[in-house]
């Protein structure tokens, strides 16, 4: 699946160093068109405006949480189908739980390596 | 029949689950059955069909463990999964033909439990982590991640300072206690991608501590804060080590000892609250309907007849709600919402930018007033080029705004200043900001931070005074701080007042004159007399507390004040309080200057510096013996300083009375400087004159003036130095 390197990968993360330790990780694993936003609304202005293959989206944000991005991008008829990553800093249950009864595709444990990352991905992508 | 919708649930999971390509369950498959479970888990507990909701509770149980990846067999569980949803069929079916079901399901639940029991004590973050455990070479030590972690988590910590004195204002407020933990949590974050593992650590239980916090399980008490601020400060202290190290500067050890403060973390998250009670009470309050919007707002109209109280304790006090409804209703109002987007840039770009569209400011002028240009007739080019020259000045009036910033970090910097004096000295203060959206240049805000610590500190141990004499001079026992921003002019006004008990007029006079500084009081004005605690070594504290005093008095404010072209003044009023404005210019890129000439040099003079202009008549001319030539201005006999003179150039007037004298204000003492003419006020743009021209006496620097020539920029102080040589 040679194409999938070239997908819109967003980054949903309030903090600039985050987003930019994974786009590097990104990078590494050959993803390099990627696009940023700091928080759930800026995202979803975001996937309004653009083709968007792909969302990276942190859980703790101000303004509009990764939760409840996921959930807007559910209930939205163009978005729903969305492959959507979830970065949670420990796998607390009750957050990994809702994250998949919302629709997640699949969540992320901080910190993560480019190799998990890459599966993760992949895992996702296969299921597309 | 009633359980129709029931049954069609469970065979619409069943028909889902038989197409599933793989033998494995996926996040989102796993996430659709646990919806699908939830629906049948309500049904039946409406129908009260006790054997399917439990077999159905059992495999989200086992659903929930294979998200979470807890399981090892996986073929296990799927097979399990496979066999409940049969169950699930075969209970659902026997209910619609029979009414009940006779089978056995313990043994079904006893699979699950053999495969999840294991790991049924929740202790699934464990598990997770370990599978997730991150390979050494993703920790690659990267020095520009490095880089931009340590600015944003120190910009981060700042807010945490903030947010932590807004929630001591507010202990209820979840709004606060969000802000304080998110960037807790970022920092662990990034941290741990980064290797940081000290960081880290004390990131997480900072983070833990304020988790509880969020979830009531841990009121926020003042010592809680006390623990956040001194962990905020922690983490700033190694996030600035890690900096240091970076910058190859002092070699040091980059671990610090937390182990203390980790300790009353721990300790902090002991003592849980009696929340959880108030927490039960409300909800009942709630699900009773007690507490109704008409008492809400009955409550925010007793709110805004007692300022001083907050809306929830007037709620509290009239038994209306808990504590813990009030911070709810506070969390549901609506997230202001920042929608400004916005975008990071390297202070050294932005500094770039500007310095270079002063130059083109500058080429535009000189383009302007070449003499092929003005004799021009030519009407196209003209309209041109006046075009040109607004959009030149619109952009250096943009640019300059770029590296402006509110005042509001300076301000609740002091704010946190005087929390941690007041405690420190036993006071009671509290602070008031107003004004702090006033922009600033960047640049200055570093540079005003030492004299605006001196005042704060001033107030707050000497002006201020104990509760006990408040109270017994009938002031409230709290004092307060008054920190005001405004713009005036091309100034920043920013005015340090205290509630306190003011400058003693008669006390600073006598010392005055024990000092030598006065010889009577003779004609002073109390501005006058208030501007003495200027005077170097002139404190009236009886004392030298550890607070402030310790030799560095007002002076050394003044002094830094006027470094940065700014004024200050003062105003008291025995026993009611002190009020410090300053005046600062708004950046120091630019400044408001009289241009003046001498011979055919041209010299700028800084406006804030220049008291008075004038021709002196003749006859106020003195040459006194041993003290050299004096001007009389109005009723004052000051030294006259001949530029010329240090500047061994030549000037057109010889005689004061022919020239014009500017009197300008130096740190203790004013001078009549001459000069030939007066060309005019401008702003001009500040030029560095670089590393070889830096120490030379009485210029400051140099400015190119519209007409392409090169002025410099005089500095009084220096300039009356080498008069005075």
């Amino acid at each position: 699946m040679g194409s999938d390197k070239n997908m819109k990968i967003l980054i949903v993360d309030d903090f600039a160093t985050m987003r930019k330790v994974i786009k590097n990780l990104l990078r590494q694993i050959g993803y390099q068109d990627v696009t940023e936003a700091e928080d759930g609304i800026h995202a979803l202005k975001e996937l309004k405006t653009q083709k968007i293959d792909f969302v990276i989206s942190d859980w703790n944000m101000p303004n509009m949480t990764g939760i409840e991005l996921l959930r807007a991008v559910r209930a939205d008829s163009e978005l729903s189908s969305l492959p959507f990553l979830m970065v949670t800093a420990e796998s607390l249950k009750e957050n990994v739980v809702e994250a998949v009864k919302a629709g997640v595709s699949n969540y992320i444990v901080k910190p993560f390596t480019a190799e998990v990352l890459n599966e993760k991905i992949k895992k996702i992508i296969e299921k597309q | 029949m009633e359980c129709d919708s029931l049954i069609k649930l469970i065979d619409g999971m069943a028909s889902e689950f038989l197409f599933l390509e793989t033998r494995e369950i996926d996040v989102p498959t796993a996430g659709k059955l646990l919806n699908n479970l939830d629906d049948i888990i309500k049904e039946a507990d409406a129908l009260e069909i006790g054997q399917l909701k439990r077999v159905a509770g059992g495999l989200s149980c086992l659903l929930e463990k294979i998200v979470l990846e807890s399981i090892e067999d996986k073929e296990a569980g799927f097979n399990i999964l496979e066999k409940g949803i049969s169950l699930l069929q075969e209970i659902g079916d026997s209910f619609r033909n029979t009414g009940g079901y006779e089978g056995d399901i313990d043994g079904f639940m006893g699979s699950i439990a053999a495969l999840t029991g294991d790991h049924i004590t929740d202790d699934v973050t464990e598990a997770s982590k370990e599978e997730l455990q991150p390979s050494e070479k993703a920790k690659v030590r990267d020095e520009s991640l490095l880089r931009d972690f340590i600015i944003e988590s120190l910009e981060y910590i700042d807010e945490i300072e903030t947010n932590t004195l807004n929630l001591e204002q507010e202990p209820e407020n979840k709004d606060h206690i969000n802000a304080i933990f998110r960037p807790f949590h970022s920092i662990k974050g990034v941290s741990a991608f980064l290797n940081l593992e000290q960081i880290r650590d004390l990131a997480h239980d900072l983070e833990t501590l304020l988790d509880q916090a969020r979830n009531d399980e841990l009121s926020m008490t003042s010592q809680v804060i006390d623990v956040v601020l001194d962990g905020a400060d922690a983490l700033k202290a190694m996030i600035t080590r890690l900096r240091d190290d970076l910058e190859g500067g002092v070699p040091g050890p980059l671990e610090i000892d937390i182990s203390a403060l980790r300790k009353r973390i721990k300790a902090a998250q002991q003592r849980i609250s009696d929340t959880e009670e108030t927490k039960k009470l409300g909800e009942i309050l709630v699900e009773d309907g007690a507490v109704t919007q008409e008492s809400l707002e009955e409550g925010l109209k007793a709110a805004q007849a007692e300022p001083s109280k907050k809306i929830g304790e007037i709620l509290i006090d009239k038994g209306k709600v808990s504590p813990k409804q009030v911070s709810q209703a506070l969390r549901k109002q609506s997230n202001r919402a920042m929608d400004t987007a916005t975008i990071r840039v390297d202070v050294k770009k932005l500094d770039d930018l500007i310095d270079m569209v002063g130059e083109l400011v500058i080429t535009q002028s000189m383009i302007r007033q070449n003499p092929i240009i003005q004799s021009n007739v030519d009407r196209k080019l003209a309209k041109d080029i006046s075009r040109l020259s607004s959009i030149t000045s619109e952009l250096q009036r943009t640019s300059t705004s770029l590296r402006m910033v509110p005042i509001k970090q300076t301000f609740q910097r002091m704010s946190r200043l005087v929390r941690d004096l007041s405690r420190k000295v036993g006071k009671s203060v509290g602070v008031v900001m107003e004004g702090e959206d006033t922009d600033i240049d960047k640049n200055m805000v570093d540079e005003i931070y030492n004299p605006l610590v001196h005042m704060v500190r001033n107030a707050v141990d000497h002006g201020i005074e104990s509760g006990k004499e408040r109270i017994k001079s009938g002031k409230p026992e709290k004092g307060l701080v008054q920190l005001k921003a405004y713009h005036r002019g091309s100034n920043i006004v920013i005015e340090i007042s205290d509630d306190g008990k003011g400058l003693d007029r008669d006390k600073l006079l006598e010392k005055a004159i024990e000092n030598g500084i006065i010889n009577s009081s003779h004609g002073l004005s109390d501005q006058e007399i208030y501007k003495l605690i200027f005077h170097p070594g002139l404190s009236t504290a009886k004392e030298i507390t550890d607070v402030s005093g310790r030799g560095v008095g007002m002076d050394v404010v003044k002094q830094a004040v006027e470094k940065l072209s700014g004024k200050i003044e003062i105003n008291s009023v025995c026993g009611k309080g002190t009020s410090i404005m300053t005046f600062f210019p708004l950046t120091m890129a630019i400044i408001d200057g009289i241009t003046v000439r001498v011979g055919k040099e041209r010299y700028i003079i800084p406006t804030i510096a220049i008291k008075q202009l004038l021709r002196p008549p003749r006859e106020s001319y003195n040459n006194v013996a041993g003290r050299g030539e004096m001007i009389n201005v109005m009723g004052d006999l000051m030294p006259l300083v001949r530029l010329h003179k240090f500047f061994g150039i030549e000037c057109e007037h010889k005689n004061p009375w022919e020239a014009i004298v500017a009197v300008i204000e130096g740190e203790d003492r004013s001078k009549c400087v001459m000069v030939d003419e007066i060309i005019g006020e401008e702003e001009v743009v500040i030029k560095s004159l670089g590393e070889g021209l830096k120490d030379i006496k009485g210029i400051s620097s140099g400015a190119i003036l519209g007409d392409g020539n090169v002025g410099l920029i005089l500095d009084p102080e220096g300039l009356f130095e080498l008069s005075e040589m």
